[in-house]
């Protein structure tokens, strides 16, 4: 059974004017666990309002969200869900509840009524997963946009998640933020839980194991990063390929010749090895 | 613009007092601004600056963070004084002039107001200098959880508190942000009367506003996914123990009580005329 | 002439506290009229102060700042510096706060107290410029506009007082790859039609490199690097040491030079890259049919 799943997923939402907006429009994929998924799409594409599908936030206005066999229409296990299917958002100001880093990422597990002793010890490896440990008892208003966001994913980790939800978590960060948050979810999946990634920008999405590409609330691409960036649909949804593509792709215009399509730098530099020496 | 609200900003030094519970300085705080009201001799009032004293070297603190505190309300003490110097006429008549006039009693009064309110002040930015925002919610919940069995949600209103909490520096940087955007298209916030004035703050307010709504909105959201009101029985990673410090901190604010207590009704006075002589 | 000139300037945050902070130190800095200078540095170098400096939004503490022949400490041109340097800050759009996107535009037309008909003029160009043309979005909401939109109405806020200079932090944060496309190329258009001189913060390189006709580098609150793309980025090691990151080209280049392709250390951008690459290809091939045609004469 998939960790997760979406069937023939729907959502439609009210806008001030009293206009129907259909965000999403029958969507269905499934996510194994332990997988690298990323979705991808530009703004207004629905992605983020799929994200906040999969942990309960929202209710599908028609098809069903799954997770570990759970309904998200099931009001009794929503909490399981929030638990099992953790979310970080883009804001890292707006998702901080408290002033003392380490009561911030004790917020969850207060919430979920864990025992103080056990409590200390999940702050503590939650704090450590990030690399936050020196900072715990510091405030978090000094700290930068990365910084912050390690926060957040730490109260994540503290509800002891077997899914992390990234909804656009680095774009409202700088380069270096960037890094540090893509590195922290590629460590976490690593570890063996399954991760989430709504971006727009497709260097990150390039690190998944598998891209599933939004536009206008439908699914127009699913596949691996190879695939999807072979596409020419690809552009047409508002998405610029990674630098290294864009850089392969230039140079077969030029009489260079690359095997498949090239995703990341170190392939195109043993492309352009190859023809030149 | 919004750069003198530092009143009694928590300054970390890390001492003694710093590390007492927040309930204990809560409580003691309260029992100290109560005994300020029983002060009425100058002895008293050099008694509870002495005090003051001693606990802002305890607790590590530089003299100007507390200096900053009683500047903030220096214009309150100021008006108030002059207020009292002409309203007060008994006593024997020092000046007049027309309808005004200043007696003995009204200039003691005076003093002693002014005594009384820039020690208040004092006293409580001490609390406010050496315990964190999040520390004031979370004993003041502590002490008023009796209250749930009155129906009162406790929880929510502290919870509400340490969000407020929370969001002041966040609210704070973002008005500057929005106040410099706005000057750079040439606003001005300190020309023109009255309503022009309130007028120019609106391009500052209507932003703050609607983004505080998309705040609360995101942060709902983040409350939500986190699992807020999972469950009733929430439990907690802080737990607040009542230590030595506290005991020896009560003992001394208790005592102090004692003596401003003795020094008004037992000894009435005669501290000041012993230590003044004939000038009181 | 000079736009801008900074001379030792110094600014020091919350001096005599726990948290001061020296923010700038001894910046010495001309820009000329009709550069575009992209400024580059970590977060927390001093390009926010830096910038704000520039229209007196920070008062100088040290040193000297003249900005259009106008000192920056002189309270008398103050408001008339604020005109000549537009400033548009990162998310301008949540400065924003008018009933509809032309009375927001002309807030800033406004207080400059223009005459209506130029007021007027001036929000129709801006509008028209960044790409909002005025009938169809003069009435609308400004908070019922697309995230991309609402930049664009913020960005003509400013450009409607046509300022000499313009200052942009960070324009295209937290676009996607459309909006970043599009307000890059209105930067761009900007600098050729409304601000001779244009002043971009950013920390994305790979846009610097291809927009910036000089680059100006900071670190710690001090100019660490001050020159056009290529001698920025071809100074490695200098680069390193200020904590700065190449554009994606110069990367690759490196890369390259590693195993055994070695390329000009001035390439920083993909377009350079690739003609490079093809030209030495080209070389290589022309060497080889040298190289076997001497063969096969000594057959002969």
């Amino acid at each position: 059974m998939p960790q997760i799943e979406l069937i023939n997923v729907s959502y439609s939402y009210r806008t001030g004017e009293g206009q129907s907006v259909r965000a999403l429009r029958n969507v269905s994929f499934s996510v194994e666990k332990g997988e690298f998924v990323a979705l991808a799409g530009m703004n207004g594409s629905g992605k983020s309002t799929l994200a906040k599908l999969l942990n309960g936030l929202f209710v599908p206005s028609a098809g069903d969200v799954v997770i570990d066999g759970m309904n998200t229409r099931d009001e009794e296990r929503t909490f399981d869900i929030r638990r099992k299917a953790g979310m970080v958002f883009q804001n890292p100001d707006n998702q901080m509840v408290a002033t003392i880093i380490e009561d911030d990422v004790a917020f969850g597990p207060e919430n979920l009524g864990v025992p103080r002793e056990e409590m200390i010890e999940r702050v503590d490896r939650a704090l450590d997963a990030v690399g936050m440990q020196e900072y715990r008892t510091r405030s978090a208003s000094k700290l930068s946009g990365g910084q912050k966001q390690r926060v957040a994913i730490a109260g994540v980790l503290a509800m002891e998640p077997e899914i992390i939800i990234f909804d656009e978590s680095t774009s409202m960060l700088d380069p270096e933020g960037r890094a540090e948050i893509m590195d922290v979810a590629k460590k976490l999946n690593e570890k063996g839980i399954t991760v989430i990634a709504i971006t727009h920008n497709m260097d990150e999405a390039a690190m998944a194991d598998r891209i599933i590409v939004l536009r206008k609330g439908r699914k127009v691409l699913d596949g691996t990063p190879k695939e999807v960036f072979a596409s020419p649909e690809v552009e047409a949804c508002g998405l610029a390929l990674p630098p290294a593509t864009e850089l392969a792709r230039m140079l077969s215009e030029r009489g260079f010749r690359f095997d498949g399509t090239v995703t990341d730098e170190e392939e195109l530099v043993e492309g352009i090895c190859s023809q030149s020496n | 613009m919004f750069k003198d609200i530092a009143f009694g900003q928590y300054y970390p030094s890390g001492s003694v007092v710093h590390r007492m519970d927040p309930r204990a300085k809560l409580l003691l705080t309260i029992l100290f601004v109560v005994a300020i009201f029983f002060v009425n001799t100058y002895f008293g009032f050099m008694l509870t600056a002495a005090v003051l004293l001693l606990i802002i070297l305890i607790a590590k603190l530089p003299m100007l963070s507390v200096l900053k505190s009683v500047r903030a309300v220096l214009f309150i003490v100021l008006f108030a004084a002059v207020i009292n110097l002409f309203m007060i006429k008994d006593g024997e008549i020092l000046w007049s002039w027309k309808a005004l006039q200043i007696t003995d009693q009204g200039v003691h009064t005076t003093i002693k107001m002014a005594l009384r309110l820039v020690l208040l002040i004092s006293g409580a930015s001490l609390l406010t200098l050496t315990t964190t925002p999040v520390e004031v919610a979370d004993g003041t919940e502590s002490l008023i959880k009796p209250l749930k069995y009155l129906k009162v949600p406790v929880h929510d209103i502290a919870m509400i508190m340490s969000i407020a909490l929370r969001f002041i520096p966040t609210l704070f940087e973002e008005t500057n942000k929005i106040i410099s955007a706005q000057k750079a298209r040439g606003a001005s916030f300190d020309t023109g009367g009255l309503v022009a004035r309130a007028k120019a703050l609106l391009p500052v307010l209507i932003p703050l506003f609607v983004n505080s709504f998309r705040r609360a909105d995101e942060l709902a959201f983040a409350m939500d996914a986190r699992c807020y009101n999972a469950t009733e029985n929430r439990t907690k990673m802080k737990v607040m123990k009542i230590g030595v410090a506290d005991i020896v901190g009560s003992l001394f604010i208790a005592a102090y009580f004692v003596a401003v207590l003795l020094d008004r009704y037992y000894f009435n006075g005669a501290m000041d005329s012993l230590i003044f002589g004939g000038l009181v | 002439m000079l736009a801008v000139e900074l001379k030792k300037l110094s600014y020091t945050y919350s001096v005599k506290t726990p948290f001061e902070k020296r923010a700038l130190d001894n910046v010495d800095l001309a820009i000329e009229k009709g550069e575009f200078v992209g400024l580059i540095g970590a977060t927390g170098s001093g390009k926010s102060t830096l910038i704000q400096h520039l229209n007196g939004l920070v008062k100088v503490q040290e040193g000297e700042a003249m900005v259009a022949g106008m000192n920056a400490s002189d309270k008398k041109t103050l408001k008339k510096l604020r005109f000549t340097v537009g400033m548009v800050f990162q998310y301008p759009e949540y400065q924003l706060f008018e009933e509809t996107v032309a009375r927001d535009v002309a807030f800033g037309p406004k207080n400059m107290k223009l005459e209506k008909e130029e007021v007027d003029r001036r929000v129709r160009r801006a509008m028209e410029v960044v790409g909002l043309p005025y009938e169809e979005f003069a009435e609308r909401s400004p908070f019922e506009l697309s995230g991309g939109e609402k930049r664009r109405a913020a960005i003509a806020g400013v450009i409607a007082m046509e300022p000499e200079i313009l200052v942009l932090d960070e324009p295209v944060a937290g676009l996607d790859p459309v909006g970043r496309r599009e307000i890059l190329a209105l930067v761009r258009k900007l600098h050729e039609e409304v601000s001779p001189t244009v002043i971009m913060v950013s920390h994305y390189m790979d846009d610097i490199a291809e927009m910036a006709d000089r680059i100006v580098a900071l670190k710690d609150g001090r100019v660490v690097a001050d020159g056009s793309p290529a001698e920025v980025f071809g100074a490695r090691e200098k680069l390193a040491a200020a904590g700065l990151s190449l554009p994606t080209a110069a990367r690759i280049a490196d890369k390259l030079a590693a195993r055994g392709i070695v390329l000009p250390r001035t390439i920083v951008t993909p377009v350079a890259l690739a003609d490079a690459l093809a030209e030495l290809k080209a070389k290589r091939a022309e060497k080889e049919s040298e190289d076997r045609e001497g063969e096969e004469e000594k057959d002969v």
